[in-house]
């Protein structure tokens, strides 16, 4: 999973058709300490996670296909955990 | 997925034949700095498979990777798909 920090949203109305109603969110890669690796990805948001919170990112594909329930998906990142400590 | 700029248009002359009928962008994918609205590209661009419809200048969601032939039929190498036009881009990064 990646441990990634919420720096902010996307709005897409022109999508693909199993992406509706998903709520899309910039996920910043970011080390233990905080510091920001590489470039941002876009993750769905099941969890409803706010902004500048540290989340759990999973790249596993069938999640998504599973999530969307749409096996045709071209979704892949998914937000599966709202880091605390 | 990650941000994208279109930033042209690919017409094939030769190409597999399970990719009649496809339609091709030149991507640039954005990194941070990019997105905050500053800063060089330094990542290639690559090509994108278009369903939607983008045109030159557009923000689009890429996939890479197996998800990217996910949408298709029949297997289809394909390895980087457009999956949505960006509307509006709300990007705040924490200020250090």
């Amino acid at each position: 999973m990646m441990l990634c920090r919420v720096d902010g949203n996307i709005t897409a109305t022109v999508k693909h058709a199993s992406a509706t109603g998903w709520r899309f969110v910039i996920c910043q890669p970011i080390t233990a300490d905080g510091a920001e690796v590489g470039s941002p990805t876009i993750a769905i948001d099941p969890l409803g996670s706010g902004l500048h919170s540290r989340v759990m990112v999973s790249t596993d594909g069938k999640h998504a296909t599973e999530l969307v329930k749409c096996r045709k998906t071209p979704i892949r990142n998914s937000i599966v955990g709202i880091i605390d400590t | 997925m990650k941000l994208g700029k279109v930033i042209g248009k690919v017409t094939l002359s030769g190409q597999v034949d399970s990719f009649t009928g496809g339609r091709w962008l030149v991507v640039q994918p954005l990194n941070r700095e990019a997105l905050a609205g500053k800063g060089q590209p330094t990542e290639p661009s690559l090509v994108c498979y278009d369903n939607l419809g983008a045109g030159v200048g557009n923000i689009i969601g890429y996939v890479e990777g197996r998800e990217a032939a996910q949408p298709f039929e029949q297997d289809t190498p394909i390895d980087a798909y457009n999956a949505l036009i960006v509307d509006t881009i709300n990007y705040m990064p924490p200020k250090k």
